[in-house]
């Protein structure tokens, strides 16, 4: 048996190295960022192996278990295969005209910066980080802070690249705060209508002419093919032009931006928006809005990456704020392919 | 000292490295009540209970290290939070050199909870606020539970490891 004198310098040893580790890495350390690539290489054949060993007995436990849901999915997902179809069609219009309204107004797409597609492989082990392993890293062209999506919007931003692997950090996670910019139509205090009409990629179509300004003024240019070549075109906007088979309507279409601060709250809860003008939430902010990234020169992704949708406004007592409450649009527990946007934020932005 | 912090680590390593694999991808992939079951911490108190406290500190400290060089955690902040852990689980050698099952999983389950609750804790004294709520007493209580269940299980392994070896008792002879 060892003697007390001896434990208890084993205790204050330990106790002691550990404060100074975590004070190195929280200063940033290459050493230790090299260890840390070390030792993902070294513990990939475990991770391997346990999944190796683990998958039939989990398989068959899913079986046991979850043999209803998967039925029950399995029908849903006929239903939405056989919706999917209608919708492609109009999917695929709207990608077009997407793509045409962008050539009109000229202005630079988050599409415009290079990507890697990325499968996530693991989740987070701990209780406390909501952060998923994806399976792109430095050799891919991956760095500290690049931006992360789905198909639905934001999902976070890489926090530890390894060479074939990176962490993201989840917009759900208290430690991620991202500049975001609440776009809010008159279209949103009608509930019968959607509030703003987004392609299948989740990019909104009246977002597209994004300033920093708090109020805009879009105009909105839809295109309409009379039914009798030659009838008198419809009026009602600003400006008319009638052609001799196509009429053009200009109507205005008021979008309202407010900028914001988006942080997480945890796993399973909306993240909270924080307005830069506190009267803002108060006013022209209404639940149904979207959400999405404010870009500029200090933030973390670039302008107009869809985030959410506003689900609930709760006001505070003793403060001319609101609690905004914002869904995010990708399902966070259910991520599988992401993309990377290789965009390399301001180093004094994404931190240590 | 040193026999203590050197000698251990031989086993310690492989172990560890197994024992992360299956917390990532068994453990980590499937929560219960929404909690994550934490089997490195289940391993470290195990080692503690069947080791005492300084080599449950040893073992928390190697396995928590392993676990921040895995993850996206500072690194140290698990090796502290499971070394404590650990040594708290130790503390049962206090009270007899050799624990019963039932003793060593009460204590297995004390040090889980004191593991598990000083991660929040550590993370926002370290600056990394907003998880600390209500929800952490329900996962301190099942990652705890967890721990005194595998603890019966664990412990030959975690004496292993760490290279104690169990008394045996011999009656007096007249």
């Amino acid at each position: 048996m060892f003697s007390s004198l001896s434990r208890r310098r084993v205790i204050v040893l330990v106790v002691l190295t550990c404060l100074l580790l975590i004070t190195l890495d929280k200063r940033g350390n290459p050493v230790i960022d090299r260890a840390r690539g070390v030792f993902a290489t070294v513990l990939t054949p475990f991770d391997t192996a346990a999944k190796a060993v683990s998958l039939p007995f989990q398989r068959a436990w899913d079986g046991i278990t979850n043999y209803g849901n998967v039925q029950r999915e399995n029908q849903a997902l006929r239903d939405q295969i056989e919706h999917q179809k209608g919708n492609d069609v109009e999917a695929q219009s709207a990608v077009l005209e997407y793509r045409e309204l962008l050539k009109t107004v000229q202005l630079a797409s988050k599409f415009q910066y290079p990507w890697v597609a990325g499968q996530v492989v693991g989740d987070s082990p701990s209780n406390f980080q909501n952060t998923v392993e994806i399976n792109v890293g430095s050799l891919q062209g991956v760095a500290v802070g690049m931006p992360v999506t789905d198909g639905a919007g934001l999902v976070g931003r890489i926090t530890k690249v390894f060479p074939g692997r990176s962490i993201v950090l989840l917009i759900t996670d208290p430690d991620y705060a991202i500049k975001a910019q609440v776009l809010s139509t008159p279209d949103q205090l009608k509930p019968s209508k959607p509030p703003v009409t987004t392609t299948p990629s989740g990019l909104p179509v009246n977002g597209l002419p994004s300033t920093t300004s708090t109020t805009t003024t879009t105009p909105a240019t839809t295109t309409t093919q009379p039914a009798v070549p030659g009838s008198n075109p419809s009026t009602g906007g600003d400006t008319t032009t009638s052609t001799a088979a196509v009429t053009t309507t200009t109507l205005p279409l008021k979008v309202v931006r407010e900028t914001g601060m988006l942080q997480g709250q945890g796993a399973d809860k909306p993240c909270v928006l924080r307005f830069i003008d506190t009267s803002s939430s108060v006013t022209s902010v209404k639940v149904g809005a979207i959400v999405d990234t404010a870009g500029g020169n200090d933030g973390l992704a670039p302008q107009g990456i869809p985030i959410g949708r506003i689900t609930a406004i709760q006001r505070q007592t003793g403060s001319s704020s609101a609690l905004v409450e914002v869904t995010p649009n990708a399902s966070l527990n259910r991520l599988n392919f992401v993309v990377v946007l290789r965009y390399v934020p301001n180093s004094d932005a994404v931190g240590p | 000292m040193w026999r203590i912090l050197l000698g251990p680590l031989i086993r310690l390593v492989p172990i560890g490295l197994v024992a992360l694999a299956i917390q990532r991808v068994v453990f980590g992939a499937h929560p219960v009540v929404d909690v994550k079951l934490q089997f490195v911490l289940a391993l470290v108190v195990a080692a503690g209970a069947g080791g005492g406290a300084d080599r449950g500190a040893v073992a928390g400290f190697v396995l928590g290290l392993m676990y921040d060089f895995s993850g996206n955690t500072p690194l140290g902040l698990m090796a502290l939070a499971y070394g404590l852990g650990g040594m708290t689980a130790g503390y049962v050698h206090t009270f007899t050199p050799d624990p019963q099952w039932w003793l060593a999983s009460i204590f297995a389950a004390i040090g889980a909870a004191v593991g598990e609750a000083s991660i929040p804790l550590i993370e926002a004294i370290t600056g990394q606020s907003g998880w600390i709520e209500q929800r952490v007493l329900v996962t301190v209580g099942v990652v705890a539970l967890f721990a005194a269940v595998m603890c019966p299980l664990l412990m030959p392994v975690g004496r292993w490891m760490m290279g104690v070896k169990r008394r045996k008792w011999k009656a007096m002879v007249e």
